[in-house]
Formats: C-alpha cells, structure tokens, sequence
C-alpha cells in the first residue's frame, strides 16, 4: 500500500522519533529505547523539548477537572516521609568500629571522579520522564574519612556503577557491596574488583529502597562472598546515597 | 490576572519549589492540579487511577522541579509532560484495565477549543498550533489530537479509525512533519 511508504530524511526521522514519543503512540519498550538515546543525544533531547513545548498545546482542549481535597492531603502526608531535612536514624553501620583506613592520591580521586562523571553523562538526563535522579556516593574509610569508593546508580535504581578511587592492597578476601536502607537490613549489591569500575544490576527486589539517604558498605568477606548472606568481615567503606 | 500574569506566576513558584520552597508547591498545585486531573482522567479513564497518578506526578514535580527551565518551557506544559509521561507509562504497563473511548469523544471535546484557550501556553503559541492542526487533513489532525490526548498506542488508534496500522502511521507521522514545518514557517 503507498500508504506504507515514508519519504522521509534521516533529519525527518530522528525528528519523527521524538514527536512520536511526545505524542505517546510508542510501546513501553519502544518508548524506554528512546529514553536511553535521549541520555547519549542532546539534539534529540532538544526534539522531545520542542515538541513537549508545542504538543503541550493540545492539552487545553482538555476540561479541567477540580480533584478531591484528600489529594493534597495525600500529596504532603508523602512528602512527609521521609523529610528530605530530618537527620538519618542512625544504623548498625554507623556505631561499627571500622577497623582500616585507605590512603588516596589525589589523581586516583580525580580519576575516579571523572569516573563517575563520564557514568552520569550517559544516564538518562533530567527532563525524561524518570521517577528519580540519579544517585551519587562517595564511600569513605572510618578513620581516615578519605574517599575509597564512588558510586552512581542510574535515573530508574536499576543500575550502578562503584569506582574505585584508591589503590588498595591485594587482600584475598573478597569485597562485597551491601545497600542499606534508613532504618533496615543490609542487603548484597554483589561483589566488587578492587582495581577496576564495576557495572552492577540492583535486584529487582532492592530497587524500591534504592534512595536519597540510604546508606552503601563495602565489607571484606571470604572469597565468593559472605556466605550468611549479611556482613560477616571488616567494613572498609561506606557512605549515603544523594541526589545529584 | 490576565493570561500572562498567571502563567508567570506559575513559572516562578515552579522555580521555587525547585529550591525546596513547599509553600510554593501548594500554589503550583493550586494552579494547575485541576488541569493535570483533566488530563489524567482523559488518558486513563479512571477517577481514582487518575488521583493515584496526580499524586505520584505532583512528588515528582517536587522532586524533579529543579530542572524547570522558564526560559525554554511553559510551567503548564512542563507539568503536563509529567503527567502525561506518567499516566501513559502506567497505561503501558497494562496496570490499569482500560475503557475504551470511542474516537468521536476526541473530536467532540476539540469542537470546543476556540473557546476553551486557556493559560496552557502563550496565546500567540496556542493560536499557532490551532491553525496548524486546522491546516492538516482532518482525519490527520483528529489521529493527532486524539493520540495526545488518550494516549493510545498506534495500534489501539488505527482499530479505533479502522484502517491498517500502516495507514495511521503513515498520517500521523506525515502530519508531524507538516505540522513541524507550519509551526516554523
């Protein structure tokens, strides 16, 4: 059918793409590739700006509608909890005697964090549609306070990255990464290299603690890991979770 | 408060709360939460799914209100990018049992428009796109309208205008480019 046939320019298309995602006709996964592009392509990013801005028109064609009361109510009871200015409870982590502090050259924390900076570039920047920000910490040995650790985690909480920012000495025990959310459980993000960047996944089931004011550790376990499924070594580092 | 006015001063408690200002988020949704429930309730046909998604959409403009740019966005169209982002990713992850709407009810609610112009964005911007979309071929500009304001995939919009999903393509991605080309002639 002619129908079926687009003349357009590759211009029109990456145009097209954007109008498409805009206007809301894609499929979850067509619309979650756009998203992933728009991280790595500014000009298409400035498409979806564009298009918001002009499509965004249509929506007063649309009555107003007065909501409930209860939704405002609703609304503050969850800005409430937790308040983005209250004082972390304090955690089992906090009260541990961390038994080693690291060294750091400055260049290996420039590094690092040049690192972790070429990590946010290509995460999926502010104005698409994710729920949340990406997350930064900087995880510190107890006694020296020095970064040993930066870690990102992605826009969606699903991915991130630990960077190591000093070099540590050749342990054979294993380091294993282990999130902690306010007030909860330690729970394993996996093992980690102690000289080279490593990408985890977050298991689906963490996702949801994965947030501004949760606390990241790294303990020393035998090798594999910890074999209770909690802590069982040393800490070496750890520090909160913020919003960039 | 004229048109202008209201939109500014919706643009600057966006910013505010951007700096953490809760006070302001009250008057943002104060302004502008009876529009983004119209246009929650429109795509997902459901009262109380929409009040679920208005609230989720209005922590995240607290959240997210730091990357409000008055310069480049309207404050209403930012927010109903939200919203709509939102309410269609939650379409999408076919959570919610969804009515079907027949297409006329798109047409009919677009009949009313040279009366329904309201603060969404600047007049002179409005009038454009009006014109524009009044430039396309009908069935074009309704495919348009209705799969911003429903939501609806490609699919769903050519089962709706019963014509192959390569037809409704087709129109709507070659009304886009003549849109795109009208709005910047």
């Amino acid at each position: 059918m002619s129908d079926d046939i687009d003349h357009t320019t590759p211009e029109d298309e990456g145009r097209l793409i954007a109008a498409e995602y805009v206007l809301g006709v894609l499929s979850n996964e067509e619309r979650r590739a756009v998203e992933t592009r728009l991280a790595l392509e500014p000009a298409l990013a400035r498409e979806v700006a564009y298009w918001e801005e002009r499509l965004g028109g249509i929506a007063s064609y649309i009555k107003p509608v007065t909501p409930p009361t209860r939704t405002w109510q609703r609304i503050e009871a969850a800005l409430r909890e937790p308040p983005p200015s209250a004082p972390r409870p304090a955690t089992l982590w906090q009260s541990l005697a961390f038994w080693r502090a690291f060294g750091i050259g400055s260049s290996a924390l420039a590094a690092a964090c040049l690192a972790a900076l070429i990590v946010i570039a290509i995460m999926p920047p502010p104005e698409q549609p994710q729920p949340r920000m990406p997350l930064l910490a900087t995880l510190s040995g107890a006694k020296t306070k020095q970064p040993n650790f930066v870690v990102t985690i992605g826009a969606d909480g699903r991915s991130l990255s630990i960077v190591p920012a000093a070099l540590l000495t050749a342990d054979k025990r294993s380091m294993e990464l282990w999130l902690i959310p306010q007030g909860g459980q330690p729970h394993s993000l996996g093992l980690i290299a102690p000289g080279q960047p490593v990408r985890l996944n977050v298991p689906p089931e963490l996702i949801a603690h994965v947030g501004a004011g949760a606390t990241l550790a790294v303990s020393l376990e035998p090798p594999g890991g910890s074999p209770t499924g909690k802590p069982t070594g040393e800490v070496i580092a750890h520090g909160d979770l913020t919003r960039l | 408060m004229d048109a202008d006015a209201a939109r500014s001063q919706l643009a600057a408690a966006l910013v505010r709360v951007g700096t953490g200002d809760r006070g302001a988020l009250r008057l943002v949704y104060q302004d502008s939460s009876a529009k983004l429930f119209g246009v929650l309730i429109r795509i997902l046909k459901d009262r109380s799914e929409a009040e679920d998604v208005l609230q989720d959409v209005y922590v995240t403009v607290w959240r997210k209100a730091a990357l409000f740019n008055p310069e480049k966005a309207s404050p209403i169209t930012w927010l109903v990018a939200v919203a709509r982002n939102r309410a269609i990713d939650r379409l999408r992850s076919g959570t919610v049992a969804r009515r079907t709407a027949p297409i006329e009810e798109a047409a009919e609610v677009s009949d009313s428009a040279p009366g329904a112009l309201d603060m969404v964005v600047k007049a002179e911007q409005q009038a454009r796109l009006g014109t524009c979309l009044g430039e396309l071929e009908e069935k074009t500009s309704q495919a348009i309208r209705s799969a911003f304001m429903d939501g609806v995939t490609y699919e769903q919009l050519a089962e709706r205008m019963g014509v192959p999903l390569g037809t409704m393509k087709s129109w709507i991605r070659r009304g886009l480019l003549k849109l795109r080309a009208c709005l910047e002639a």
